[in-house]
C-alpha cells in the first residue's frame, strides 16, 4: 500500500501545474532574473574597498576589541581587506563625509559606538554590520569577564591575574562567537545572498506539497480524503508514504535548481556545496512540515492555504534580506526573536555563516533550529492527523 | 434474514441543532434500503456516522456483527462508498483512478487488474479508459465516482446521491449498474431524494426529516400510508362550479381541485374509480382531452406525513 500510493501520489503531483510552476519552473525564473540583476553590481563592487573614518577619541584607543578589528580588516598587504580606515577627529570626518570621500565614520562613546551616514546602501550595511557584530562580542567578553571574576572571588582568590585571564577570556570569546577576523572583502558576494535567499524560497515553497499532500487524505478536508479515510487502510501510514513522495518531489525541485544555478548561471558555491545541499535538504524539510502545518490545522480551501504557504513564504524571505540585506540587518538588530523563528532567515543565516566564517557552530545552530522547526510543526500536525473522527466534515 | 447494518438509538448533534435523533434501523443482507429525504433531512449524516467518519452523541453502529469503528479494517474492506460529492483526481486518468482507489483495498495487481476492468465495464466507461476527469461529461464523471467506489466488490455499498445533476442516459446506466451490483450479492444502501429512483430500485424505503424517521417498509407499504388510494387527472377546458359539486358527490372522491386546464380528483380507497368518472363525464355530455389515473407516490405519502413536498 505504501508504494501504491507513493507512486500514484508521485504522479499527482508531477501532473499538477499549479504545483509544478511553484517549485520547479519560479526559482528558476526567479534565478534567472537575480542573474541579470545582480551580476553587474556583482562586477562593479565586488572588489571596491570601503572608505571609512573613525573618530580616534580615547575610548577608541582603550577599546583593544575595536582597534584590533579594524586593523585587521584595513589591513593593506591582507587579501580579506575590507576597509580604507582613516582615524580623525570628528570635524574632520564630517568633511570627509561631505566630501563624499568616505561611506560614513564610526565614533566610540561612553561604550556605544555611533555610525553616521549621508545615505544608504549596500556598503554602509556592510559598515553597519561589523559594528553590530563588535559590539555583540564586546558584550559577550564582558560577560564573560565578569562571570570569570565572580568565580575567582567566590572561591577565595583575591589575586587576580587580569593579564592572564584577558587573554583566556578573548581566546574563548573569539571561539564561541562572531568570528569578526573572518569577515573579509573576498567573502562578501550579494549575488551569493540572493541565490541562498532563492534557495530558501524554494526549500519553503515546498509548502504547497505539503498542503496538496494533507489535503487529499483528510476526509474533513476533501471528497477524496473522504474516500481514502473509509479505505482499511491506516490513515498515517497512507500520509507519510504522500509526504514522503512529497519530498522526494521537492528534492528534484531543488536539485534542479542547484543544476540550473551552478551550469547555466555560473553561481559558485564553494567549498561548502555539500554543506550547502544538506542545509538545502534541512529547509525543504521544513517547508513540508509548515505545508502539512497549515494543511492539518487551517479548515480551509486548498486554494487558500496555498495562498497562504505563498504569503509565509515570501514574507519569511523579505525579513531574511532577499529583497535587500538591509532588511535583514534591520529585523536582526530590533526585533531578533522573528529571525530566530523564521525559518527563511534559519536557511540564509546558515548560507551566511558557511561565507562568513571558517568554523561551523553557526551553520549547525541553524541546521539544528530549522530540524527543531520541522520536528515541532510535525508533531502537531502528527497529533491533529491522528484524531479518525470528526465533528463535522 | 442476516442483518448486514445495526443502528440503534443514533444520535448526532451539532451544538444545538440535533442533526439525527434516536434513529434506529436495520440493513437486511442481499437488499436495496433506500434512505428517502429532502436535503438537510440527516441521510448523509446518517452515512458518514455508520462509516465512522463523524463523531456521535448517543448509539451504537454494528457492521456485519461487529462494532464499527475508524480502525475496523476487516469491515471497512468489505465495504464501498460513493460520495455525493465527486471524489477523483483531476491529475489521474481514468483507469489510474479507479486502479488507485482498488489498491487501497486489493493488494494484489492481478487481481486489482481485472477488477479495475469490470468496474469499467459496469458502469459503461470502456471507451474512456485514458480520459482524464475535467474531459469527461457531468454523467461520465459521476459514473467515475461510482467505479471508484465498487471497483474491490465490496459486500456492502453505500451510495449517496450517486445520481444528482446527471443526464438521463448516465441515469439510467447508474441505475442498472446498482442493480446488477445487487444481484451480484451486494447490500446497498442508498440515500436520494428522488422518489422514482427509490420506487424502481430499493426492496425497502427509510423516509427521514429533520433527523427523524418517519415511516419504514416497502414502497406499497409506505403507499399505504397515504390518505389517497387514487388520483385521477382531467384535461378539460370548460369546467363549472356545478359540475364540480357534482363530481365531489360521488362515491370515494375525497377532494377535487380545478386549475382552469385540469381537474384532480382524488379517492381515499375504492376500485373502479377511472371507470366512474368516465361513465360520469359521458351521462353529462363533458368533452376532455385525456383523463389519466395515477397511484399515489412517495411524494404523497411524505406530504401525508410531513405536510410539505419532498422536493421542497
Amino acid at each position: 500500500m505504501f508504494t501504491h500510493n507513493f507512486k500514484y501520489t508521485l504522479k499527482n503531483l508531477f501532473k499538477d501545474r499549479t504545483l509544478i510552476f511553484w517549485t520547479f519552473a519560479f526559482p528558476i525564473i526567479l534565478g534567472t532574473f537575480f542573474n541579470m540583476a545582480f551580476s553587474n553590481i556583482e562586477n562593479s563592487e565586488s572588489l571596491n574597498i570601503i572608505d571609512i573614518a573613525i573618530i580616534e577619541n580615547e575610548e577608541f584607543k582603550n577599546n583593544e576589541i575595536f582597534t584590533t578589528v579594524f586593523e585587521n580588516l584595513s589591513d593593506e598587504n591582507s587579501e580579506d581587506r575590507l576597509f580604507n580606515t582613516t582615524y580623525v577627529t570628528e570635524e574632520k570626518a564630517k568633511e570627509l563625509l561631505e566630501n563624499k570621500d568616505i561611506i560614513g565614520y564610526m565614533k566610540l562613546e561612553d561604550e556605544n559606538p555611533k555610525v553616521i551616514f549621508n545615505t544608504n546602501g549596500i556598503d554602509q550595511t556592510i559598515f553597519k554590520y561589523v559594528i553590530e557584530e563588535i559590539t555583540q562580542t564586546s558584550e559577550i567578553i564582558t560577560e564573560m569577564a565578569t562571570k570569570e571574576i565572580s568565580k575567582q572571588f567566590v572561591t577565595g582568590n583575591f589575586n587576580i591575574d587580569y593579564d592572564e585571564l584577558y587573554d583566556r577570556i578573548i581566546k574563548l570569546a573569539f571561539e564561541q562567537e562572531v568570528e569578526l577576523n573572518n569577515i573579509s572583502n573576498k567573502n562578501l558576494s550579494y549575488t551569493m545572498i540572493e541565490f541562498y535567499t532563492l534557495i530558501a524560497m524554494t526549500c519553503l515553497y515546498g509548502g504547497i506539497l505539503g498542503v496538496v499532500t494533507i489535503n487529499k487524505s483528510l476526509a474533513n478536508m476533501s471528497p477524496q480524503g473522504k474516500r481514502v479515510s473509509v479505505a482499511p487502510t491506516n490513515k498515517i501510514k497512507v500520509i507519510l508514504s504522500s509526504v514522503c513522495a512529497s519530498y522526494l518531489t521537492q528534492l528534484i525541485g531543488i536539485a534542479i535548481l542547484f543544476v540550473y544555478t551552478i551550469f547555466v548561471l555560473k553561481v559558485d558555491y564553494g567549498n561548502n556545496l555539500g554543506l550547502v545541499v544538506s542545509l538545502a535538504l534541512a529547509g525543504c524539510l521544513a517547508g513540508l512540515s509548515i505545508g502539512t502545518f497549515v494543511g492539518t490545522i487551517f479548515k480551509t480551501n486548498e486554494n487558500t492555504k496555498t495562498g497562504i504557504i505563498i504569503s509565509i513564504t515570501m514574507l519569511g524571505c523579505f525579513l531574511s534580506g532577499m529583497m535587500g540585506i538591509t532588511m535583514k540587518y534591520i529585523v536582526d538588530k530590533n526585533i531578533p526573536i522573528i529571525n530566530k523563528l523564521n525559518p527563511a532567515s534559519m536557511i540564509t543565516d546558515g548560507f551566511y555563516s558557511l561565507y562568513y566564517y571558517d568554523t561551523l557552530d553557526r551553520y549547525i545552530f541553524n541546521l539544528t533550529s530549522l530540524l527543531i522547526f520541522s520536528a515541532v510543526l510535525i508533531i502537531i500536525s502528527y497529533i491533529s492527523i491522528r484524531r479518525q473522527k470528526y465533528d463535522s466534515i | 434474514m442476516n442483518n448486514i447494518i445495526e443502528v440503534k438509538n443514533l444520535e448526532k448533534k451539532y451544538k444545538e441543532l440535533t442533526a439525527i435523533d434516536n434513529l434506529s434501523f436495520e440493513v437486511h443482507e442481499g437488499e436495496i434500503l433506500g434512505l428517502l429525504g429532502p436535503n438537510g433531512s440527516g441521510k448523509s449524516t446518517t452515512m458518514n456516522c455508520i462509516l465512522s467518519l463523524l463523531n456521535f452523541s448517543k448509539g451504537s453502529i454494528r457492521i456485519f456483527g461487529k462494532e464499527m469503528k475508524p480502525d475496523a479494517y476487516d469491515i471497512k474492506a468489505k465495504i464501498g462508498v460513493v460520495f455525493q460529492d465527486i471524489a477523483v483526481f483531476e491529475e489521474l486518468t481514468v483507469y489510474e483512478n479507479i486502479d488507485y482507489f482498488c489498491g487501497l483495498y486489493i493488494r494484489d495487481k492481478e487481481t486489482r487488474k481485472k477488477y479495475v476492468e469490470d468496474a469499467i465495464e459496469l458502469v459503461g466507461l470502456e471507451d474512456f479508459k485514458k480520459f482524464y476527469p475535467k474531459k469527461l461529461s457531468g454523467g461520465l464523471l459521476r459514473r467515475l465516482n461510482i467505479a471508484c467506489g465498487i471497483a474491490h466488490k465490496p459486500k456492502l455499498i453505500f451510495l449517496d446521491e450517486p445520481t444528482v445533476a446527471v443526464d438521463p442516459q448516465s441515469r439510467n446506466n447508474i441505475l442498472d449498474g446498482i442493480k446488477k451490483l445487487r444481484d451480484n450479492g451486494a447490500t446497498i444502501v442508498y440515500t436520494t431524494h428522488y422518489m422514482e429512483e427509490v420506487e424502481i430500485l430499493c426492496d425497502r424505503v427509510i423516509i427521514l426529516d429533520k433527523g427523524k424517521i418517519l415511516a419504514t417498509g416497502t414502497t406499497d407499504e409506505l403507499k399505504e400510508l397515504a390518505k389517497i388510494e387514487e388520483k385521477v387527472t382531467l384535461e378539460v377546458h370548460n369546467f363549472d362550479n356545478e359540475n364540480i359539486e357534482k363530481i365531489k358527490k360521488l362515491t370515494n372522491v375525497d377532494e377535487v381541485t380545478f386549475n382552469g386546464s385540469s381537474l384532480v380528483v382524488t379517492y381515499k380507497k375504492g376500485k373502479h374509480n377511472l371507470i366512474d368518472m368516465i361513465d360520469y363525464l359521458k351521462k353529462e355530455g363533458i368533452q376532455y382531452n385525456k383523463i389519466y389515473s395515477e397511484r399515489p407516490t412517495l411524494n404523497d405519502v411524505f406530504l401525508e406525513l410531513t405536510g410539505k413536498e419532498l422536493r421542497d
